[in-house]
């Protein structure tokens, strides 16, 4: 394929699942009519939910879900020997995500809450990039597919994809949507990257921070006003920490 | 009953037919409408910086497309985006204009990635110029830091076709190593057939520089200046200019007589995106070349 | 300027026949906010009922009908090396009922930058020349400052103008093709007796204004104020959310983005509208950013307002809505941020 008179290369694509819900892969299997495009642009070597192929020489990786257990942990180590490029794919993978709700409670208490009395293997919640250097991080929970398309429009051209750095409220506010802080309920929009096209507050719903904070967020100011709209402590660190995007930004983290 | 909203269909208009021409700003309205253009001829001059020449291809758009040293071109990749370059060649050079580019990101990158007969899309010229023909029967000094060179070689080629009509013209020019040093290929001819003085200084030297060592400021002990007779063209990232008009008010050559030329993020070059804006002033309109006593009475501008 | 008077019945009927022919845009409300006050918005509407000719204030302004949030440009097609580009400007006539005085006077601002100066804006132009406005005057809010800016009336910029006398409109006309459209109504020449009604309303509304900002000396105070602390106390609060300028039927500033399909076959190039409140407004190539602070941010958004605009067209930026106030989780508002610029000059 050519652009711009410039001939693209097709790279080779992994993609690896660890632990979580698989929603992400399944974000890129569906609409199977578009996959032929997908497929013309890239060669996908290694991707459990739509081909059986299992080769070893992709360049680059696509991680989705955190990281568990200590067998994770090995393979996503050599996962990355492998891959020129390593892209932490939805909010487990960059965030540690809702699996890190777990890690409020005791791990044992957890396993036995679970599993009863089966034996398991399995550690602490990461991310990704507890474990191993990321180069990208493609937020989500789940991912969109028009989001992970534009992605790799931007890694077949070699681009450095430039994710948005303003908060969700810009969308929040083109999309005409009322203010759901206004009507009474938590929002973490006014911190959170954006790209989701504010989903959440479309569906009177606040947002949950699952994209990840925006940058240079100002944590300090909307827990201000969040406390100041009357919202309880336990509350605000309820959704703060839901998706583990903003450690260390409650005082009572530190 | 007649409810109807009448429509007004602007596609039909007729300022909507024909090659827009941006140098008639009040009424062009085609403000979208690039000139496709070839790139010709790709000059790799160091490993982050190219010399793109490019040719638009249309004939009429091309007679049209006339500019003044110092203006600039909105450049887009369709696709990729559209960013905003000084135009680094001869106005009087109707076939073709030069582009010189450091690859610094999206655009820049895919640019550098293209070969000769790639299609890119250009919208200008806009901006203000340097003003030449205030400088006649004067001394120019033209001083460049690093890229800074590229928006300086528009008005170099003026005063070469214009030779008679300007006294002593003086090149300073300073980079970091000898290795960014761009155009080298044509100081000879600059010194030569151009009859000016060309001084260059690095900060790192390597083992074959033979000229000077230091800071740009420092060639100012090896010329003369007379600060009564002398305009200034200076064009470099703004540390540099801050240091070196400062130096030349010193002297004694008036603040109004200095032009430099800034740079800011731009999406529109014509005064709508708000992008480019230094305290009050659009960068793209009344700039980019500003003499300096504006630029020192601009909130943020160094 | 021509008067009528339509009563309310007939303008029903009129209301119900643009339905039928064109798109109408106008005051509807879908939520409430926690005091049980119902939160407006511009929307298309489907039938008169649908219009809440009583509505208070749109959370957002309707700029968005003229400067939509996103648009494309233009659009390629690419093919190899080649390409062709195109460009279709919308043309969708529409009429949009229920504006505010303040955001006609906020379009004919917009009118300064989009067709009034340098490179007119034919995007703009489509869409402002296919719109018929039918203007509406209400009884201020309690946070309208509109008075101090000098936009609570409006002579130009719409078809109709509607002033509710009771069991009438009185209406300022303003375009042929709304003056034919009012004439298909019964539309009655103003009595002696409308005029006076006319007059008690505008009286009533006058009396209202509660919110006064002192802009005399406000472009100078931008620049003696520069390094003032209020930026800092103000910009600490400050989320960089953007929300301000989504609202405001003024600002206008935008970005660019272009992209292509997954084929590489087609391409757009599409504006999106900015705020200066934004981390990378001014960011550029290589991390540098020229306005790397909130605090500086947001002094830039009140020094194009409040100074920058005025330099150029003799006017600021802003029309006294207040609806940035109203949005801005941080509280910052126009009033609450020139009181305390004013009061550190008195010091
Ligand atoms: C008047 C003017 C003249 C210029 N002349 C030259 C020249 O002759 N040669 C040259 O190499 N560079 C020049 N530049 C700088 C050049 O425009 C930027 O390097 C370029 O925009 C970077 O784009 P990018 O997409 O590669 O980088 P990215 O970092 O990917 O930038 C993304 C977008 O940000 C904006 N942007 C980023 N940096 C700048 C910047 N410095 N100035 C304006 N917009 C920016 C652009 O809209 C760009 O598309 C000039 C800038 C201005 C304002
Ligand atoms: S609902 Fe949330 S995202 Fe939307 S404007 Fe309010 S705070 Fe921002
Ligand atoms: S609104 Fe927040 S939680 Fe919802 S999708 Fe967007 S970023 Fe995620
Ligand atoms: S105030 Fe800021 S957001 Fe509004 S138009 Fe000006 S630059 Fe844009
Ligand atoms: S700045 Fe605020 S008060 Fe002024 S016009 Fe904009 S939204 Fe209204
Ligand atoms: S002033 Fe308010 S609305 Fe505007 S960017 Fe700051 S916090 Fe957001
Ligand atoms: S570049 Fe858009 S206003 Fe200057």
């Amino acid at each position: 394929m050519k652009y711009l008179g410039i001939t693209l290369e097709r790279p080779k694509i992994g993609v690896f699942d660890f632990t979580g819900c698989e929603g992400c892969q399944l974000q890129i299997a569906n609409k199977e009519e578009d996959l032929k495009d997908l497929f013309d642009l890239v060669e996908i070597v290694n991707f459990r939910e739509i081909s059986s192929d299992r080769r070893e020489d992709y360049e680059i990786a696509f991680i989705d879900g955190c990281i568990t257990t200590d067998s994770e942990v090995a393979r996503l180590k050599k996962i990355r020997k492998q891959a020129g490029i390593l892209v932490a794919m939805g909010a487990c993978a960059c965030l540690g995500g809702v699996n890190n709700l777990r890690s409020r409670f005791s791990l044992s208490d957890v396993i036995r809450e679970v599993y009863d009395r089966h034996h398991i293997n399995t550690g602490p919640v990461r991310k990704v990039a507890d474990v191993v250097h990321v180069d990208i991080e493609l937020p989500g929970c789940p991912i969109s597919k028009p989001e992970f398309e534009w992605l790799v429009r931007h890694l077949v051209l070699g681009i450095e994809p430039q994710f948005p750095k303003y908060p969700v409220c810009v969308e929040c506010k083109q999309r005409l949507n009322s203010c759901v802080l206004d009507m009474g309920l938590m929002c973490l929009g006014p911190v959170t990257r954006a790209g989701c096209n504010a989903v959440c507050p479309r569906n009177r719903l606040g947002c949950w921070g699952c994209r990840g904070p925006s940058e240079e967020a100002n944590f300090e100011s909307l827990i201000e006003i969040l406390r100041e709209k009357g919202f309880t402590e336990e509350h605000i660190a309820e959704r703060v920490k839901f998706f583990n995007a903003f450690s260390g930004v409650l005082n009572s983290d530190r | 009953m007649n409810l109807k909203i009448p429509k007004h269909d602007i596609n039909l208009e007729p300022f909507m037919v024909g090659p827009p021409d941006f140098n008639r700003q009040t009424v062009l309205m085609q403000t979208e409408r690039g000139f496709k253009s070839e790139v010709v001829n790709i000059v790799k001059l160091t490993a982050i910086e190219k010399l793109f020449q490019i040719r638009i291809s249309e004939p009429c758009e091309r007679e049209n497309f006339t500019f003044l040293p110092g203006q600039f071109v909105m450049l887009e990749l369709p696709g990729c985006g559209e960013v905003p370059i000084s135009i680094s060649s001869s106005p009087s050079n109707r076939e073709f204009i030069g582009l010189c580019i450091r690859k610094v990101g999206k655009v820049t990158g895919m640019l550098h990635r293209s070969e000769p007969g790639a299609m890119v899309g250009i919208r200008g010229p806009f901006g203000t110029y340097f003003p030449m023909q205030k400088m006649v029967g004067r001394n120019i000094l033209l001083i460049a830091g690093g890229l800074g060179i590229a928006p300086l070689r528009s008005p170099i080629y003026w005063v070469n076709e214009h030779r008679s009509e300007y006294k002593d013209i003086t090149i300073l020019y300073g980079v970091k190593e000898p290795g960014q040093i761009l155009f080298d290929y044509q100081f000879e001819e600059w010194r030569k057939i151009y009859d000016l003085n060309l001084l260059t200084i690095v900060q790192n030297p390597d083992e074959n520089w033979k000229e000077r060592v230091g800071l740009i400021t420092d060639l100012f002990e090896d010329i003369s200046i007379d600060p009564e007779n002398t305009f200034a063209i200076v064009c470099g990232p703004p540390v540099m200019f801050k240091f070196i008009c400062t130096y030349l008010a010193n002297i004694g050559i008036p603040r109004q007589r200095m032009f430099i030329s800034l740079e800011r993020r731009m999406h529109c070059g014509m005064g709508k995106c708000c992008r480019c804006i230094v305290g009050s002033t659009f960068t793209c309109l009344d700039g980019p070349v500003f003499d300096y006593w504006t630029v020192m009475n601009l909130k943020e501008a160094i | 300027m021509l008067f009528k008077t339509i009563t309310k019945e007939n303008f029903k009927k009129m209301v119900e026949g643009l339905l039928e022919e064109n798109e109408v845009i106008g005051p509807r409300s879908r939520d409430q906010d926690l005091g049980g006050n119902k939160i407006y918005r511009f929307l298309k509407i489907n039938s008169f009922e649908e219009l809440e000719m009583d509505y208070t204030r749109s959370y957002s302004s309707p700029k968005n009908y003229f400067l939509p949030f996103e648009e494309d440009l233009a659009t390629y097609r690419l093919n190899d090396k080649d390409w062709e580009q195109e460009i279709r400007y919308t043309i969708h006539p529409r009429v949009i009922i229920g504006m505010r005085a303040c955001d006609i006077n906020a379009l004919l601002k917009l009118d300064q930058v989009m067709l009034k100066s340098v490179y007119p804006n034919p995007y703009y132009f489509a869409r402002r020349r296919n719109t018929l406005i039918i203007g509406l005057d209400h009884e201020p809010l309690e946070d309208c400052f509109c008075r101090s800016m000098n936009t609570d009336t409006v002579f130009h910029g719409f078809g109709l103008f509607l002033t509710d006398i009771g069991d009438r409109y009185f209406v300022a006309i303003n375009s042929d093709t709304a003056y034919i459209i009012l004439n298909q109504f019964d539309a009655r020449e103003v009595t002696e007796e409308d005029q006076e009604r006319y007059k008690t309303v505008k009286k009533q509304i006058e009396s209202k204004f509660k919110t006064q900002v002192d802009i005399t000396i406000l472009p100078e105070l931008m620049d003696l104020e520069f390094e003032s602390e209020i930026w800092k106390k103000w910009g600490h609060k400050c989320l960089s959310c953007g929300s301000c300028a989504m609202v405001c039927p003024t600002c206008y500033c935008y970005g660019i983005e272009e992209d292509t399909n997954l084929t590489f076959t087609k391409a757009t190039k599409r504006r999106f509208l900015y705020s200066c409140n934004l981390l990378d407004f001014a960011a550029v190539a290589r991390g540098h950013n020229f306005r790397p602070d909130a605090h500086i941010r947001l002094k830039y958004r009140y020094y194009h307002k409040f100074r920058g605009f005025v330099e150029a067209f003799s006017q600021s930026l802003c029309v006294g809505c207040n609806r940035c106030g109203k949005a801005c989780l941080a509280g910052i508002s126009p009033k609450a941020v020139i009181d305390d610029l004013i009061k550190t000059e008195k010091k």
